[in-house]
Order: structure tokens, then C-alpha cells, then sequence
């Protein structure tokens, strides 16, 4: 239970269906405890959560994950900046942390389900996307462990936002119906990533020094003040004066160079994936169709897989799509069904 | 039908005693007077509350006028602390020494007390969880204004050699204060065997409501007060009297040293009891504290492998209300200072379970937790290495 409207939502229908229910939330990191308006892990929206736990009579309790959630998130969150890539956190945070972390918590106290206030469905074993298509979070969903998805209760996934925050009324949850969407990283304060950065990798870090901006063609136009501030397909912090929009389409962190190029050469038809995590006994072979998707809120594309290896898998989208960025996920799906998903490489 | 739960935490709070709400319940209502005021209502509210003083500091060997009633434990520290420090700035007595283990009640007045330019000094902690004589040899000087040692840990239940520390600093010319929160009703306190000029009780340790508290305040001990106001309290501490608290606080702790040597030997047995069993069932269960003399309540214990937060929740979840002995607001369970302090590993110090002993504690409800506890502690171990 963050404090947001989805989770409490997620508690309060759990109860009134009759389950047994412990609320639970996590602590995951220090910085900005005492920034009132952090989407979570800040004292308000712990309390916030303790008093929907209040509302509903159950038991809440904040268990402290901060040294595990910087381990396997916030560590590898800087590494991929480092390494020229852009990271998911959330991703790790639910592979790592809700569904593995929280999951050894629950089995401590004989919890029979995990519950999460996800936009996300878990039937017979399998995870679906939730019913509301612009709220669908399977696409930081897919690293989890396929035996959880048996324990997962999903309870606002089969219902839309507008639904969550009339019920959150309806139910006269305190504070939580109104408040705004969380958008942003929530280790991250004010959306400034790179501050994380400065502070994990210091100032003199390659990744935060100056580099040349390239053409595709390798002429220098311009310099920039450390590639981890840039992201495929990004248009902030280009140099002007083209006759066309230029974007950054490649990130070289081995010369620090940030590569730009005009909108079609964000253009791509080829996935690699890697880190690859299958939640179906059988996963799709080489030659199959499936949908993919490469980017939060992005549209599903049609694809063919080209290869399945030992954690890593590829694909051929039918028709190229635009911004495949290396550290982003890939997500397969047949129908609604998640069949798995990958680190884009 | 579930069992009715166990509270074991009495060292956290205590309900309050039938006597004492009886005894206050009319100071809210028909008595309600302000005992500043000359009327009757005053005069009745005055008698009530000049009484409490009078058998408060009876019950501490003191004189009424060396009560001084506060809302609670941290007030009373704060008042000691920083009131017997800052009197006494510009005497040549810069010196604060204090330990590692207080309550955040103290340990954060002293560091306020280093920010006002006073000079912080931290006593050692032998790993038994007693104060190193040693090191307060060393420590108290005649530059030290005060020194603060709580007489009972509040999280392993460990005795300070009180009377040694009080010769020490007497010795220095500097101020002794003792926060003897978690001491009251558990040893003897009495004002008139041991010198020490300021001392700090929290009435709801011992079944009076939250919120009031008294410093004993030895004659001729120079404080600053902390709130500016009127003269209540002989300008130590304006503010009208709370006279219900004070009629709570003086009727709980008559009753409780009343009972201190039957409750006593009671609570010991029934920890005693819980720590062989416990220790026999876990044998690698660490008893903090265990090679120092300790208040007969308070059982701090760490099993290797297993973490509080996991075990709170667990051992709450089943009925059974324990605490680690120290909490952060949101919630969520911090490392002990306290332990740290004594040189326990922070892999042990994040293990530690305190139980605590009290009124509400029956035999039954020791032979339920024994009977409980291995398996949650099986359970964990099995857990940890998914961790």
C-alpha cells in the first residue's frame, strides 16, 4: 500500500470480498522522507496508508526494503545510465522487490496471495493486461517470477481508472481518491534523474563528462555535458539550426559520443532482448507471430520471432517502429496474455 | 474463536490503572478549577495539586517544591538536560556528558546542547550494556555542567551503576540527572539515599494516562526553564497546572511502589521463566544484557538469521505484541543505537525482539509465547536465506 488511490482501492475491494487482509508498505529509500509530496515512501503517504488501513480494519505495517531495493534497483538504475543505456527501474523494483522481497515477507506471516494495486490481471496462472488499455502496467510486470502470478491478486485490473477513483469516493477513502497520477521514478525528486547520478557516480564520471555530438556520418556538431542526460529519440539539448528535426538516435559510451540523426533514422524493424523471463510454460518459437511492445504506452506492433535462446530472445516487427532504445523493456504478448518480456539491447 | 492477544511491551506504554482514572475523573468535571485562580474553584484545584506534589515527592524521597510536573518523559529530560546545561553556561563548565544508549530524549537534547556550543561527551558502553566506569572516570571533569545517565535501558533493561556515576560527577561539581522512565516501580529511587539533583519519571510506564511526567528537582539545583509564561511551578514551568495528570501521576506511582516488591518478584519470575525457556527452545538466541544486572520486565533478545520487522509482524499477526524497542515515525523498524552502542553485530542488532513484562502479563500468556515463538523462528530462518 503506497498511499495511492490504486492500492488503497485494491485493499479496500480485497476486504470487502472477505479476504483476510494485511496491508503492507514499503520503505524503499531515505532521501525526501520528509518532502510532503512524493508519490511514495514519504511520511504523508505512509500515513495516508495507514489510515486507509485504519478505515478498513486491518492490519498495516511498513517494512524497511531500503537496502535490497538500492541493491537490485537504484544500483543498476546508474549502471545503465553508465553503460549508455535508459533504465526501467520499476521493472527491477517489481521483479526484485514487490514480487520476490515482499513475497518472502508475505510467506513469513502464511499470506496465501499477493495483492498490488497493478492495472493488470492475473487468470488461471497467467498475467493479462489490465481492462484499461491506458492503464496497462504489464509492461513493468514481465520479469516477475511465473509462480507468483498464481498468488497475484490484481484487484483494480479488470476496472478503469475513472472506476478506481469512484470507488476510492465511494468508499470515502481518506485523501487518496484525488491524488495526482505518479508518473515520475519514485526514488527520483522532481523528476531529475541525473542528480541520482551525480550523486552515485560523481561529477568526474564519464558518463556525466563532456562528449562530442556526432552526425551519423560522424561530423561533429556540437557538445554536450555527459550522455546520460540523453535519450534515444530525445530532442532537448540538440544543437538547432537544421532544416529538419534532429534527434538523438545512438548513445557511444565508449567515446562518449551522442549520435543524431533525422526521424527516420529513429526508425527500427529488429528487437534483441536479453535478461529474458518467459511467463508461459511454452514460449513462442522462432517463427511465430506475437505482438510486442517497446516502450510504456507505446502501441502494440505485430512481430515474428527471429530467435529464443537461453534468456535471450529476438524479433522482426512487421512494420518498423520508432525509438527502440537499448534498456527498455520488451514485452510479448498473444491477445491479452503476457507471454514474457526482455532488456532491450 | 481466537485466542485473546498477548501485550508484551509494557516497557512502550501501560493501561491505565481503574484507581487512577477514578482518582482524576473529577478534576475534569466538577473540580475543574485552575489552581492559579484565588476562588474556590482555584483554592480546591491548588489543594489537589499541591497534594500531588507533595505525595509525588514522597514517593521519590523528595519535598513537594522538588516536583516539577511536565508532559512526560521527553519534557522532563529536556528540562534537565538543557535547562541544567544552559543555566550554567559561562561558568566554565562546557562540559555535557551523557551516553550512547539514552533514550533519543536525551541523547537529542545533548546534541542540541553541542549545537548551543556545549561540549557533548559520550560515555562507553561495555558489551553487557553498562555504562564503562572507566571512561566516566576519564569523562567527568570539573568543566562539566551535567551529567545524564539513564538508571534503566529501555531496550535491554539493563541497571546503570547509578550510585557510582552520582559520586562521580558530585565529585566533579557537576550536575547528575538520571532518566529513570523505564526505573520507576522496578528499583528503588529514593532521593534521600543517592544524591543526584534531577531525575525524570513518565507516568503512563506505569498506569497513568500519556502526557504527564515530573523531574525531581534537588533544592538549590539551578534550571532554565524551557516555556516562558506565567510563575506555575515556581517558574520552572509555567503553564496552568494539568491538575487531573497530576492527581493520575501521584495516585499511579503510590500504587506502584506500593506493589514494587510483590510485582516485582512476579514480573522476574515470569521473565526469568520466558528467557530459560526461549533460550533452551533457540539455543543460539543472544540475550542482551544478560551478564548485567536488569530490571525484572524487559527481555531483549536476537536470533540469529531472522529480522525484527519480519518478526513483529509475524509474532503481532499471531496475537502477540512485542516491539524492537526503538521505532522511526513511519513505522518501520531502525537499527538500535542502543545495541550498536554495547558492540553488538548490526546483523544481531536488526534481529532484536523486546519483551516486556507487566500488569496485563499472566503465566498463560508466557506458556503461549513459548509455545509460539521457536516455530516463528523456524519460519524466519527458513525465510532469510529468500531474503
Amino acid at each position: 500500500m503506497s498511499g495511492g488511490v490504486d492500492s488503497s482501492v485494491a485493499a479496500a475491494l480485497l476486504v470487502r470480498q472477505g479476504y483476510d487482509v494485511v496491508g503492507i508498505t514499503m520503505k524503499l529509500f531515505e532521501d525526501g522522507s520528509d518532502l510532503p509530496d512524493r508519490p511514495c515512501c514519504s511520511l504523508d503517504s505512509t500515513s495516508d496508508a495507514r489510515r486507509v488501513a485504519e478505515l478498513l480494519g486491518i492490519p498495516h505495517y511498513v517494512l524497511n526494503m531500503v537496502d535490497h531495493f538500492s541493491r537490485d534497483v537504484i544500483a543498476e538504475f546508474v549502471a545503465e545510465y553508465a553503460r549508455g543505456r535508459t533504465p526501467i527501474p520499476c521493472v527491477r523494483c517489481n521483479t526484485f522487490t514487490k514480487f520476490s522481497d515482499l513475497v518472502a515477507k508475505a510467506d513469513g506471516i502464511d499470506a496465501q496471495y499477493v495483492a498490488t494495486g497493478h492495472y493488470a490481471r492475473a487468470i488461471d496462472g497467467d498475467l493479462h493486461r489490465g481492462l484499461d488499455e491506458n492503464k496497462d502496467q504489464t509492461y513493468f510486470l514481465w520479469g516477475i517470477n511465473r509462480a507468483v502470478v498464481k498468488r497475484l491478486l490484481l484487484p483494480v485490473g479488470g476496472m478503469t481508472k475513472p472506476e478506481t477513483r469512484a470507488l476510492a469516493r465511494e468508499l470515502a477513502l481518506p485523501r487518496v481518491a484525488d491524488k495526482a497520477e505518479s508518473q515520475e521514478i519514485c526514488f527520483v525528486p522532481d523528476g531529475d534523474y541525473v542528480q541520482i547520478l551525480r550523486r552515485e557516480l560523481g561529477d568526474e564520471a564519464p558518463a556525466l563528462s563532456s562528449g562530442k555530438i556526432v552526425t551519423m556520418k560522424g561530423r561533429v556538431v556540437g557538445q554536450h555535458e555527459g550522455f546520460a542526460r540523453y535519450t534515444i529519440g530525445q530532442r532537448r539539448g540538440l544543437p538547432g539550426g537544421w532544416g529538419e528535426p534532429m534527434y538523438v538516435v545512438a548513445l557511444r559510451p565508449e567515446t562518449r559520443e551522442v549520435v543524431v540523426g533525422p526521424r527516420e533514422a529513429l526508425l527500427g524493424s529488429r528487437v534483441a532482448a536479453s535478461g529474458v523471463n518467459w511467463l508461459v510454460e511454452a514460449p513462442p518459437r522462432v517463427g511465430d507471430e506475437v505482438q510486442v511492445r517497446i516502450r510504456h504506452r507505446a502501441s502494440l506492433a505485430s512481430a515474428v520471432v527471429d530467435a529464443v535462446g537461453e534468456g535471450t530472445a529476438a524479433f522482426s516487427l512487421v512494420s518498423p517502429v520508432s525509438a527502440i532504445t537499448p534498456g527498455q523493456s520488451v514485452v510479448i504478448y498473444e491477445g491479452t496474455r503476457v507471454l514474457g518480456g526482455g532488456f532491450i539491447d | 474463536m481466537p485466542l485473546p492477544p498477548i501485550y508484551l511491551d509494557h516497557a512502550a506504554t501501560t493501561p491505565v490503572r481503574p484507581e487512577v482514572l477514578e482518582a482524576m475523573l473529577p478534576y475534569f468535571a466538577t473540580k475543574f478549577g485552575n489552581a492559579s485562580s484565588t476562588h474556590r474553584w482555584g483554592r480546591e484545584a491548588r489543594a489537589a495539586t499541591d497534594t500531588a506534589r507533595e505525595r509525588i515527592g514522597a514517593c521519590l524521597g523528595a519535598n513537594a517544591d522538588e516536583i516539577c510536573l511536565t508532559s512526560g518523559g521527553t519534557e522532563a529530560d529536556n528540562l534537565a538536560v538543557l535547562g541544567g546545561w544552559r543555566i550554567q553556561q559561562g561558568n566554565g563548565r562546557p562540559g555535557l556528558v551523557t551516553t550512547p544508549i539514552e533514550h533519543k530524549a536525551v541523547l537529542m537534547s545533548a546534541h542540541q546542547v553541542a549545537r548551543e556550543g556545549g561540549d557533548e561527551r559520550l560515555l562507553d558502553i561495555d558489551p553487557t550494556g553498562q555504562v564503562n566506569l572507566d571512561s566516566a572516570r576519564r569523562l567527568i571533569r570539573d568543566d562539566v555542567a551535567v551529567t545524564s545517565v539513564m538508571w534503566v535501558n529501555n531496550e535491554t533493561g539493563v541497571i546503570q551503576p547509578i550510585e557510582e556515576l552520582v559520586a562521580l560527577a558530585k565529585g566533579a561539581g557537576a550536575v547528575f540527572h538520571t532518566d529513570a522512565v523505564q526505573a520507576f516501580g522496578k528499583v528503588e529511587i529514593d532521593a534521600r539515599k543517592l544524591p543526584f539533583d534531577l531525575c525524570s519519571v513518565s507516568g503512563h510506564k506505569f498506569g497513568a494516562p500519556k502526557s504527564i511526567g515530573a523531574v525531581y528537582v534537588r533544592r538549590g539545583t539551578p534550571l532554565a526553564p524551557l516555556f516562558f509564561g506565567g510563575t506555575q511551578d515556581r517558574g520552572r514551568r509555567p503553564g496552568t497546572e494539568n491538575v487531573p495528570m497530576a492527581v493520575a501521576l501521584a495516585t499511579a506511582m503510590e500504587l506502584t511502589l506500593k506493589e514494587k516488591d510483590a510485582e516485582c518478584a512476579r514480573l522476574r519470575a515470569l521473565r526469568d521463566r520466558l528467557e530459560a525457556a526461549l533460550r533452551s527452545r533457540v539455543p543460539d538466541a543472544v540475550v542482551h544484557g544478560r551478564g548485567a544486572p536488569r530490571a525484572p520486565h524487559m527481555l531483549s533478545l536476537s536470533v540469529p538469521g531472522t529480522d525484527s520487522e519480519s518478526m513483529l509482524m509475524a509474532l503481532d499477526l499471531q496475537g502477540v505484541a512485542c516491539s524492537s524497542g526503538s521505532a522511526c515515525q513511519s513505522g518501520s523498524v531502525t537499527p538500535s543505537h542502543v545495541l550498536s552502542a554495547m558492540g553488538v553485530s548490526s546483523e544481531l542488532g536488526s534481529a532484536v525482539v523486546r519483551m516486556s513484562v507487566g500488569k496485563l502479563t499472566t503465566d498463560e500468556h508466557i506458556d503461549r509465547v513459548i509455545a509460539l515463538f521457536p516455530a516463528l523462528i523456524e519460519k524466519a530462518r527458513a525465510l532469510a536465506g529468500r531474503f
